[in-house]
């Protein structure tokens, strides 16, 4: 696939889940929003300012920064619900994982919709342990906040690198880069799926697409 | 004095974090996307098609083609329906009279079938209505494919033009690595991948040849199930295009296939965890699709005959002798490939050595046939001439019943009995036409050489060459036989095949997963008797086949002059290079620290150019009739070589195209006293200068090929050779026919040595590896007495000319006796980079590869 991939993994205890994926994405989406675009005349546009706020967590001895965009917020949190919750209802031994995908769209001649194309995805692997006493989840607390700070810097060096991003669009393109839905912030386009247990196989549908396709192709 | 000078000043401007005006907005302007081109989704697929389009020679060839092929399709089946049905023999052969009332002449429409009747016909046979599905189902399919071909190929076309900015026309006479030169410029502009800034004309090849060089690999291994022990038929392979589908479909892309995606192997077949369970989920997976295969047995049969009868009839209708011609078979093509060698570059490999392989294997027709073919076309001759004298004097005898079809008749007799007979002015030299061969094909089995005018060599490599018509009959067999195949052979191979995926797929970033053989290193699949001895830490499992690494770097590494290799394979290639250059010019190489190994091989170059003598005007004759060489004369072709020779390893050293230009008149002039290419060469008018320079690059890059090719096999057999003393596991059964030169030491047959030379694909017993790993070691320090020896019968063997041979031989003989000096000292060499080779190689290059554990 022509796209980069990262991935990191973590191992938390069930109750911090849902927090250690929203500092996570949180981190990586906060690298990748830029404020809103106000296109002026002739090919020339402005940039809107981002506000950050700082988020405590709860469970975690760990604070990050977000962009202090509700709705952006409103998204994630439940993308990472679904996907906590899903973990905790398999019953299996708590294994997932969370992918953020940032994909742009390419308007095709082909009769058919749009191509997302993927330029980043960012897998986060998470590892549920359960945890005997108190005494251990105080040292899992801290231990799993000093993982994120790790994390965290990891995501930005990576973000720092001189690698690969779609190029600014103009007026009439700025749809198949950015996400212009929210009303504060402008997040590249991106995606978050989630998986438990890295199921075996590919799904039927995808094979059976492979399938034609392959026919098809010369 | 209040005033200072220091840049430290009051900042004037206003505090003010109030939304400011519009003026103080920083303005940005947007690049936008100025081509479609960057980041492409699947660059396999994108990269293929390229391909693909400039090897159809453009969009309109492409499409104007492919629509004759659905009109072709249809034409054939359906003539051939109205000919089996609707046809009325019985007028047509005048064995029923038509009762017409006016005139006695029976027309064409009159043996017509009314249309009721006709299609009445057709209704009632169950086996037409059967084909006719089966051709519709497969026409609808070619239909389909052709519309979304035609979508995706506009694109690429539109590639070409916007961003390559290549026109149509101009395509067909564009080479490849012009193409591919452009992609790689424009990546720096447009990104089409994006992990990296630049693309190499490597990451290009494993795109487009990712699968092929998995299949390449897994023959040299000896993975795939193509030879089979036949009780009657002895050693035979059976490789068809149904057999490949199915591999492919196995491995690669099929549902559940061991690939995720064009780009990547699935996670879990890279770790070594649980190989067993993936392994017998293979199995299953290859046991239903072979039982699939055998349900499918009839529909594919038909499909196949189809196929055939539109890939053959022309053939045989323009020429019938091609039935009898030979082709290289499909198992020839992916043993003889090498890794990274694109389909164009393999053709016009294996059709160079076309006629010098026909002419080989004419060499052996059998004396018994060839007297009663002989008999045959006399006694059909005289009937047939008598026949046509007749007709000549009165051409009613054309009209007495079957005169006609027995003239025909009489005539193919002759033409196929004359294919029994030899031509008078050929020469029984096998071997030199082998090595003829060999300066093309670049790959042969060790037990080969010396051995070329026995008939098992003929029929091993007829193995590689097959008649046509055998080819279209296996084809039309593989449906019954793949079913047997897949389930009774491959299915076996399984926890092999897992074994071999695992431990030979690297992830290049940028690329994805690929054959780690493809990456063409030395040190991890180089083989020790293939001169990258010292330099490869490779196991025996680890090594390629046959030479085959070394060969397809050098390959490689010439036709794509820009390439730039890893730091060791630059080493080793310059040193090739190096080698290969001297030897052709004569340069005494005394002075050199590698003296004494050079020694050892000295002759070579001389000894291909001054010895059979055809080489030489085959090289430059492009010819390789053995009458031919008088004309070309031995020393213009020596005198060529050696002018050709430098000019073209400093063409690619540089890899500049000026200095081709200054060469081309050069060369032009030496090559004409042979009377070959100069026509090419010196037609260089301005307009077609640029193609010409390339193209003269790579003709150049080819002929330079060869001789590295050569060399690289006659190192290999002297290398070999001290080995051969004591392992002679080829000699047993040897004859010395008068024909042949004597060129191996004899020696007490060693039951060891069975084991030595590890052509796997060309097993004649197939090596355990637990034996091999002592011989490669004992080799260089044991058998230093036999190596003069073998020396001197190397000199036998080269005896043609002896003018300059026996001054090389000379100094051979000489220094002989420290037969693996050089390499020994290159293995310290290498050794003493040894400590660090794993950081060196990563921190000088950027992060290429990431080993797959």
């Amino acid at each position: 696939m022509n796209c980069r991939s990262e991935v990191l993994e973590v191992t938390v205890e069930a109750r911090q889940v849902e927090e250690a994926m929203l500092a996570l994405l949180h981190t990586i989406l906060l690298h990748r929003s830029t404020g809103k675009f106000h296109y002026k005349k002739e090919g020339t546009y402005s940039i809107g300012t981002v506000g950050t706020l700082d988020f405590d967590c709860d469970f975690i001895d760990f604070t990050f920064v977000r962009v202090s965009s509700e709705e952006l917020d409103r998204v994630i949190r439940k993308a990472v619900s679904e996907f906590k919750d899903a973990l905790s209802n398999s019953g299996s031994d708590g294994m997932g994982q969370i992918s953020l995908e940032f994909y742009q769209k390419k308007k095709s001649r082909w009769p058919f919709s749009d191509e997302c194309i993927p330029w980043e995805v960012w897998s986060i692997k998470v590892n549920v342990v359960n945890l005997a006493n108190e005494q251990e989840r105080q040292i899992c607390r801290e231990k799993v906040g000093e993982k994120l700070g790790e994390k965290v810097i990891n995501v930005v060096e990576v973000i720092n690198r001189h690698e690969y991003l779609p190029k600014m669009p103009t007026q009439s393109e700025v749809d198949n880069v950015f996400d212009t839905s929210l009303k504060d912030v402008q997040p590249y386009l991106y995606k978050i799926t989630y998986q438990i247990t890295d199921s075996l196989g590919t799904s039927v549908s995808t094979t059976m697409r492979r399938l034609i396709k392959d026919t098809l192709a010369l | 004095m209040a005033h200072f000078d220091t840049e430290y000043q009051r900042l004037e401007a206003s505090y003010s974090d109030s939304p400011p005006g519009e003026e103080n907005l920083l303005m940005h302007v947007p690049e936008g996307a100025k081509s479609q081109w960057h980041h492409i989704e699947n660059l396999d697929l994108f990269f293929q098609r390229v391909y693909n389009l400039h090897q159809k020679n453009g969009f309109t060839c492409m499409l104007l083609g492919e629509i004759f092929e659905l009109v072709q399709l249809l034409f054939v089946v359906g003539f051939t329906v109205f000919l089996a049905n609707c046809v009325d023999y019985d007028v047509l052969f005048a064995n029923k009279f038509v009762n017409h009332t006016d005139s006695s002449k029976v027309t064409l429409p009159d043996a017509f079938l009314p249309m009721d009747v006709c299609s009445a016909r057709i209704r009632d046979n169950a086996f037409v209505i059967f084909v006719l599905i089966i051709s519709g189902v497969f026409w609808l399919h070619r239909l389909v494919k052709f519309i979304y071909n035609v979508c995706c190929y506009w694109e690429i076309r539109s590639f070409y033009i916007n961003a390559l900015k290549m026109t149509m026309s101009e395509l067909p006479y564009a080479t490849w690595q012009e193409v591919q030169a452009r992609i790689v410029e424009i990546q720096k502009e447009h990104q089409i991948c994006i992990h990296k800034k630049e693309l190499t004309e490597l990451d290009i090849y494993h795109r487009i040849l990712r699968f092929k060089n998995y299949m390449v690999a897994m023959v040299n291994k000896s993975l795939l199930p193509v030879r089979f022990r036949l009780p009657s038929l002895g050693e035979s392979v059976f490789y068809t295009r149904g057999l490949k589908y199915n591999f492919e479909l196995i491995f690669f892309w099929g549902p559940g296939s061991l690939f995720e995606n064009e780009w990547s192997l699935k996670p879990e077949y890279k770790r070594g965890g649980n190989r067993l369970e993936l392994a017998d989920r293979l199995a299953s997976r290859i046991l239903w699709i072979g039982i699939a295969n055998l349900l499918l047995c009839p529909v594919i049969l038909v499909w196949q005959i189809l196929y055939a009868f539109f890939s053959y009839t022309e053939v045989i209708k323009r020429e019938p002798g091609s039935l009898g011609a030979r082709c290289w078979s499909l198992y020839g093509r992916c043993y003889l490939r090498h890794f990274n060698e694109l389909d164009h570059e393999l053709m016009s490999r294996l059709s160079k050595g076309y006629k010098a392989a026909s002419k080989y294997m004419n060499c052996f027709l059998s004396p018994l046939l060839t007297v009663v073919a002989k008999n045959v076309a006399f006694f059909a001759g005289s009937l047939l001439a008598v026949l046509i004298a007749l007709t000549i004097y009165d051409e009613d005898v054309l009209a007495v019943e079957h005169v006609l079809s027995s003239i025909t008749l009489l005539g193919v007799c002759i033409t196929v009995c004359r294919s029994f007979i030899p031509d008078k002015h050929m020469v029984f030299c096998p071997e030199q036409l082998l090595r003829v061969i060999l300066a093309h094909i670049h790959y042969m089995p060790d037990h080969w050489q010396g051995n070329a005018h026995r008939y098992e060599t003929r029929d091993q490599f007829s193995q590689l060459f097959q008649y046509k018509a055998v080819f279209i009959l296996e084809e039309l067999l593989s449906p019954v036989v793949t079913p047997i195949i897949l389930i009774f052979c491959l299915r076996r191979k399984s926890l092999e095949i897992i074994d071999f995926f695992r431990n030979f797929t690297v992830e290049v970033v940028g690329v994805g997963d690929t054959c780690s053989f493809a990456q063409m290193d030395i040190r991890q699949h180089g083989h020790p008797a293939w001169m990258s001895e010292g330099k490869t830490e490779a196991s025996i499992y680890q090594q390629a086949e046959d030479g085959k690494t070394e060969l397809s770097l050098m390959h490689f590494a010439i036709t794509n002059p820009q390439w730039q290799p890893p730091q060791e394979t630059t080493h080793f290639i310059s040193q090739l290079k190096e080698r290969v250059h001297r030897e052709a010019t004569g340069v005494p190489s005394d002075t050199h620290p590698l003296s004494l190994s050079e020694s050892e091989p000295r002759s070579l170059v001389a000894n291909l150019l001054a010895g059979p003598s055809t080489l030489a005007s085959v090289h430059f004759g492009r010819d390789s009739s053995l009458t031919n060489h008088a004309a070309a004369g031995i020393s213009d072709g020596a005198s060529a070589l050696r002018s050709l020779s430098p000019i073209s390893s400093s063409l690619h050293l540089r890899g500049s195209l000026s200095a081709a230009h200054r060469v081309v008149g050069h060369t032009g002039k030496t090559m004409a006293g042979s009377g070959t290419d100069a026509r090419t060469v010196s037609s260089g008018s301005s307009a077609w200068e640029g193609q010409l320079t390339s193209l003269i690059l790579s003709e150049y890059a080819s002929t330079e090929m060869s001789i590295h090719a050569l060399y690289m096999h006659e190192l290999h057999k002297q290398q070999s050779r001290g080995e051969l003393s004591r392992h002679t596991w080829h000699r047993q059964e040897s004859d010395e026919s008068s024909d042949s030169v004597p060129d191996e030491v004899r020696s007490e047959p060693n039951p060891h040595s069975r084991h030595f030379p590890r052509s796997h694909t060309f097993p004649t017993t197939v090596p355990s590896p637990s034996a091999i790993p002592s011989s490669a070691s004992a080799t260089s320090s044991t058998t230093l007495g036999q190596e003069g020896a073998s020396q001197g019968s190397n000199q036998r063997r080269y005896s043609g000319p002896p003018t300059d041979t026996f001054s090389a031989g000379g100094r051979v003989v000489r220094s002989a006796r420290v037969p693996m000096g050089g390499w020994a000292e290159e293995a310290q060499t290498a050794r003493h980079h040894e400590p660090l080779p794993e950081e060196s190689s990563e921190d000088e290059m950027p992060p290429r590869i990431h080993k797959v554990t």
